[in-house]
């Protein structure tokens, strides 16, 4: 039999009489996109997606229902096509509400897959969820100590009771872990033979060390204080991060293979260029060291100390010069840190001076509570007119009584002094706990206007060659530790990219996600509270870095991982709507469209039903219908059409196998196999777990 | 003497059947010898109830017969022999039917459609006799050629051609549908032909069948059509009484019977291949073409499907000759149309016309013109699927080719006329929401691109339209144009396409200035007092049901904005002219 000769995107195809245009590209390897073909069904013409250009024709024709024809000239990826196929794109997700990934999961910004971690603790696989953080985050046990945990903040668990402890899951596995004979290690790829230096051993600089490694890469920390884990180490307070832990998580970082060179400083003990002449990159993470100045009279005095200064001499043992009377300046967590440290290190009194109120402070609620329970003194709506001194000592301060006025850029609201009221404290020691400030000067690379290391958004790239830089020390200066991991984790993938010699920037993705659900929309959960940790009480952890708190056992991380409420759809990885809505960048939020409130989910005995999340491409419906008795069936017209169950003729314990199938041809979320007993289904552990 | 009333569907509902019924009263005994029949509609819906008093002379019509009227003028014509003067349709009005050429509909308002007898008198089953006894199939096809009847449903596709494919498709099992499903807005040209003169209809069915080889014939008929309905069922017995339906038909070997089915009145059925599933009894949702039902159809048979008005010019044509209808009309569109005449037009109604008469004849010659004489602003063509004709264009002839150079399309013959007070937005709004609500589902591009567009259309409207809006909806509509299978999303965006291409302005004075240029659009309207004219009367505060005006007696008066809810009321009740509208 003699082929028709078809051309497509000008590759000659030989096809076989009364075949298809899509099936003919298939066979030459030319993808064209579609939803609602499958080879087991019957062809329908639904979802636009197909829409070719062919030469002659006036009309885009649908490749899965076209027969080819002799001297056929088809064109996939015309601009017509193209823009006909994004636009069914963009509508069909402007009228797909759900989430691709969970919130928590989105508002990490090391992208940690919470949802998934959690899922499988709760599942017991432990080593699964560990080594899944560890797709992210190389130091979990740490970071799930001193984590303000934005993940626990966008928890949509919150709208029925309380947020997921999500950060005492992480240690709670990362602890379970290091407590192992052999704790885990990521499989490392072959030797590249690339070298790249790290200047910082802080969270950014392991975190590049530790995802470098594990390509292959070699990779060389630089640290310039003399042991590594940066502000982990030398900004949060033993009780609350104990460094032995830090100290065993960052040897497993060393036996990838990994060299931290400590005591060294570069610009210093070794010079910047010869960094860059010996290696194939260089990646700058130098941290934030010095503290924000205060800017007010009697500021040079002596016992007016930096918040992180103090810090540091108190978890190096160094004498800190503090007096009786302490008040610390300022209202986040390193302000806490030191309020904390300075009652530990036996201040008879210590006073917390802030110029809002309690609720707008920056600190975590729990550190708050646990000052106020160490007997810290809070006061609020103050701020410092001046320091005052005796023979150029601290010996008070004179403060400003604050109120509040108008919000401000931040939408909090701006602090006003109020007219004639002040008040003067005796003190010994004041300590700045306002904010941090990156020292790059000295090192060769274009600064910003704030002095730190200006680094391209999309490549971490600075203005030299091959120099990555990224953490507290570039652009806006310094954030979270798990900033800086995210920073970093990304920031390996484009040194990989830029060693294997093809520098691929970072790109945001196109995601679903949903913020119309309300407390309303969870009124029916059972009311489950979070674990809570143990904690010292408050007069014996006053006196000693003793940890504060301890890991949750194994029954209450299991608990907890149950109550997660699995926000993110469980088809994420291979969904074909959101991997070809990524594919074409689209922009559904141009039409403004109303949102669409379906009627009702409805479980199908194994497998669920979101018709929110449904592109009505019939291949169910198809496939009930030729493949099984039937049982699924459209009911409504046009933009409420709905894929029903119909169980009218038998039982619905009889379609277990129809309806399977069902879901497993489904190309989004709308139909998913229910897993009996765990929470992390098949679609996810081929996603997440290796 | 006979009397006749126009018993279609909307003369019963101008109240007919008590008009015909005061007419037997009336005549007491004289009954007997001068019979009250039933005809079909005429056409000119803005007189009925409509009598007609046939003498052995002179035809007298009388509009809007009441009860009363009834009587006297049975006794008018039976005491003095004299038209009761007073009720006579004027003059004028008679232009309405005297500048059409009635072709399909040229036994409507004159047959009672529910006697067979009436049929044959007005040559009525002579085509088929025609046909059966001297034409083979193909000679068939070629009158029909000659005669250049296209589709009367919408497309124009040309009827011989679909009815050559169906003939030579093969196939022992073959069918011949009328689609009856009409569906646009505004339309009724079907079912006033199917409950005027259904035998008509029924003929053309029975050649297209001789010429396709088909026995078996469907009519799919909307369930909101049940006079439409009934007679059609009527005119099946009687014709399968009278051996024009059966075995052996005629004595030939054609055989050939039809059955009615009711669909439950999606828009999307008037498309074919929906018609088809949904006589298979599935969902009515278009299949993909090729094939074609003139290869694979109902029941995956030959089949050949046309709409009720082609089968009703086809008996015609072959008593007179497919060169006959080929003379009248233009070079590419051959014959007669019928036209729903309706909006702010004087004389609505249906009205069959020449191919090639001007839309300005249609409106003024045979409508009268434009209602309390405004000024015409443009004719709405083919219905949701269609475009509007501006103004400037409405001496565009009215076929095929040149309706869809000016931007609509022929469609089913929906021709709606706006005026100044019509908002071209609001008028696409009308349509979108249609056949958004009509999309059945089935293509992405269709079912929630209409919903965009109805979305983004829905708050030009109301006064919320952005930057941008007009290209959005420009963009949408032309990818559902290109992304939708059916003849329902390739032409849904056509009447904001259509607008959007002759009234830009108006949807710019929505969207940047906030206003409604025709005052159509409430929440983009102001309400003003001029307080020049203003004498302080207090009437309109009176009838404003937000109490938003305010005033001293004798002193003008004010409408406070934030309680004003742009019902109109106050400038409905000013007889001074002093409320302002912008």
């Amino acid at each position: 039999m003699s082929g028709i000769n078809v051309t497509i995107d000008e590759k000659n195809c030989v096809a076989n009489s009364g075949e298809t245009i899509l099936s003919v590209a298939k066979r030459y390897d030319i993808e064209i996109p579609t939803l609602c073909f499958h080879p087991s069904v019957s062809v329908y013409g639904a979802c636009g997606i197909c829409l070719v250009e062919v030469e002659g024709n006036k009309k885009l024709l649908r490749a899965c229902a076209t027969e080819v024809w002799e001297g056929m000239k088809v064109h996939t990826k015309s601009e017509r096509a193209e823009k006909a196929r994004k636009l069914a794109l963009e509508l069909l997700f402007s009228d797909h509400t759900g989430d691709c990934l969970p919130p928590c999961m989105n508002a990490c910004p090391a992208h940690t897959h919470c949802q998934g971690y959690v899922g499988l603790i709760a599942d017991g696989e432990y080593d699964a969820a560990l080594a899944l953080i560890k797709e992210q985050i190389p130091l979990p046990a740490s970071i799930g100590r001193v984590c303000p945990h934005p993940c626990e903040s966008a928890c949509r668990r919150k709208l029925a009771e309380e947020a997921i402890s999500i950060a005492a899951l992480k240690s709670f596995a990362a602890d379970w872990d290091l407590g192992r004979e052999e704790s885990y290690l990521p499989e490392k790829q072959p030797p590249t033979g690339k070298r790249v230096a790290i200047v910082g051993a802080g969270p950014a600089g392991l975190t590049m060390a530790y995802y470098l490694a594990i390509k292959g890469h070699s990779a060389d920390i630089y640290e310039a204080m003399p042991q590594a884990g940066g502000m982990l180490r030398y900004g949060i307070p033993e009780y609350r991060l104990p460094k032995a832990v830090l100290d065993r998580e960052i040897a497993l970082i060393e036996k990838l293979g990994v060299k931290i060179r400590c005591n060294v400083k570069i610009g210093k003990d070794i010079a910047f260029e010869s960094l860059e002449k010996e290696y194939d990159a260089v990646y700058l993470a130098i941290g934030a060291w010095q503290s924000a100045p205060l800017r007010c009279e009697g500021e040079q005095a002596e016992g007016v100390l930096g918040g992180i200064d103090f810090l540091r001499r108190a978890v190096q043992d160094q004498p800190t010069s503090m007096g009786r009377r302490v008040a610390v300046i300022g209202g986040g967590n390193t302000a806490m840190d030191a309020c904390r440290t300075a009652i530990r290190l036996g201040a008879e009194k210590v006073y917390v001076l802030y110029r809002r109120t309690r609720s707008e402070m920056p600190a975590e609620d729990i550190e708050i509570v646990e000052a106020m329970e160490e007997g810290v003194e809070f006061k609020f709506l103050v701020a410092p007119i001046r320091i005052l001194t005796e023979n150029g000592h601290v010996a008070g301060i004179e403060l400003q009584q604050m109120e509040l006025g108008e919000p401000d850029d931040s939408g909090r609201r701006r602090p006003v002094p109020v007219e004639g009221k002040t008040e003067t404290l005796a003190l010994d020691t004041v300590i700045a706990a306002i904010g941090q400030k990156v020292v790059a000067e000295g090192l060769p690379v274009k600064l910003t206007d704030w002095n730190t290391i200006a680094a391209d958004a999309h490549t971490y790239l600075t203005d030299r060659k091959g120099v990555f830089a990224g953490g507290d020390g570039i652009n806006r200066g310094p954030g979270i530790a798990v900033e800086s991991i995210g920073h970093a984790r990304e920031c390996a993938d484009i040194i990989d990219s830029y060693l294997n010699g093809d520098l691929i920037p970072r790109t945001e993705q196109y995601l679903v996600k949903r913020d119309d659900l309300t407390a309303a929309d969870f009124a029916d959960r059972e009311k489950l509270p979070r674990v809570r940790r143990n904690v010292i009480p408050p007069e014996i952890r006053r006196t000693n870095f003793e940890e504060v708190a301890s890991t949750i056992t194994e029954e209450q991380a299991k608990a907890e991982a149950a109550r997660c409420l699995e926000c993110g759809c469980a088809d994420y990885g291979e969904c074909d709507l959101i991997k070809y809505g990524q594919r074409f960048d689209v922009r559904p939020d141009r039409f403004g469209a109303e949102p669409h409130r379906r009627n009702g989910a409805d479980d199908m005995v194994n497998v669920h039903h979101n018709p929110d999340k449904c592109v009505l491409c019939g291949l169910c419906v198809r496939y009930s219908d030729e493949h099984g008795d039937g049982s699924l069936g459209l009911i409504g017209r046009g933009f409420d059409t709905q894929v029903r169950p119909d169980y009218s003729l038998s039982k619905p314990e009889d379609h277990l196998e129809e309806l399977k199938g069902c879901a497993e041809i489904c190309p989004t979320g709308a139909l998913i196999e229910k897993t009996t007993g765990k929470k992390v289904n098949t679609v996810m552990r081929r996603q997440f777990v290796k | 003497m006979r009397f006749t009333v126009g018993m279609g569907s909307c003369g019963i509902a101008a109240g007919a059947q008590k008009t015909l019924d005061a007419l037997k009263k009336a005549l007491g005994e004289r009954s007997s010898d001068i019979p009250v029949g039933q005809v079909g509609c005429i056409g000119m819906c803005f007189n009925e109830p409509i009598v007609e008093v046939i003498t052995d002379t002179e035809h007298y019509y009388y509009s809007k017969v009441n009860e009363e009227m009834a009587e006297e003028i049975v006794a008018s014509h039976l005491k003095d022999g004299l038209p009761a003067e007073s009720y006579l349709i004027p003059e004028e009005d008679m232009d309405f039917l005297k500048k059409q050429t009635r072709v399909a509909l040229r036994n409507c308002g004159v047959i009672d459609p529910e006697k067979i007898e009436s049929y044959r008198e007005r040559g009525g089953y002579e085509a088929i006799t025609k046909v059966l006894k001297t034409m083979s199939p193909a000679e068939v096809v070629g009158e029909v050629k000659i005669s250049g009847l296209r589709g009367r449903g919408g497309a124009g596709f040309p009827t011989w051609f679909k009815w050559d494919a169906a003939a030579k498709s093969e196939g022992d099992e073959k069918y011949v549908i009328c689609n009856a499903d009409e569906g646009d807005p505004g339309a009724f040209m079907d079912r006033s032909l199917l409950e005027g003169d259904p035998h008509a209809v029924m003929e053309g069915m029975m050649i297209a069948a001789y010429a396709i080889g088909a026995a078996k014939g469907v009519f799919y008929v909307r369930a909101e059509y049940p006079l439409a309905i009934k007679r059609l069922e009527k005119a099946i017995k009687q014709a399968r009484t009278a051996g024009f339906l059966g075995e052996h038909i005629l004595g030939t070997d054609f055989s050939f019977d039809l059955e009615i089915k009711a669909g439950a009145g999606a828009f999307v059925c008037g498309e074919e291949t929906a018609l088809i599933a949904s006589l298979e009894g599935e969902r009515g949702m278009p299949r993909l073409k090729p094939p074609f039902p003139a290869q694979k159809g109902y029941w995956q048979k030959p089949s050949n499907i046309n709409n009720v008005e082609t089968y009703g010019n086809i008996p015609w044509i072959f008593r007179e000759g497919g060169e006959a209808f080929a003379a009248m009309g233009t070079e590419n569109s051959k014959g007669t149309k019928v036209f729903a005449l309706a909006g702010k037009v004087k004389r609505g109604g249906l009205a069959e016309v020449p191919m090639g008469m001007t839309i300005r004849e249609i409106i003024y010659d045979i409508g009268g013109g434009i209602k309390d004489d405004k000024a015409l602003k443009g004719v709405q063509m083919g219905g949701p699927s269609g475009g509007c004709i501006p103004e400037r264009l409405i001496d565009t002839p009215v076929d095929y080719e040149n309706i869809t150079a000016a931007g609509a399309i022929m469609g089913s013959g929906g021709m709606i006329v706006m005026d100044e007070t019509t908002c071209m937005v609001d008028m696409a709004r009308f349509f979108m929401d249609f056949t958004q609500k009509e999309s059945c589902g089935k293509c992405v591009h269709c079912r929630i691109g209409t919903k965009r567009m109805l979305e983004i259309l829905d708050r030009i409207v109301n006064g919320e339209g952005r930057d941008g809006d007009i290209e959005l909806l420009e963009e949408l509509g032309r990818g559902i144009i290109d992304g939708s299978l059916c003849g329902l999303g390739q032409s849904a965006p056509n009447p904001a396409l259509s607008t959007i291409a002759q009234f830009r302005e108006e949807y710019d004075a929505h969207i940047r200035d906030k206003k409604c240029p025709a005052h159509k659009c409430k929440p983009l309207l102001t309400y003003a007092i001029d307080p020049e004219k203003c004498t302080g009367c207090n009437a309109c505060a009176k009838k404003c049901p937000a109490e938003a005006i305010h005033g001293e007696k004798k002193k003008p008066h004010e409408i406070d904005a934030a309680f004003c809810v742009k019902c109109g009321s106050c400038e409905s009740a000013c007889r001074f002219g002093a409320v302002l509208v912008d």
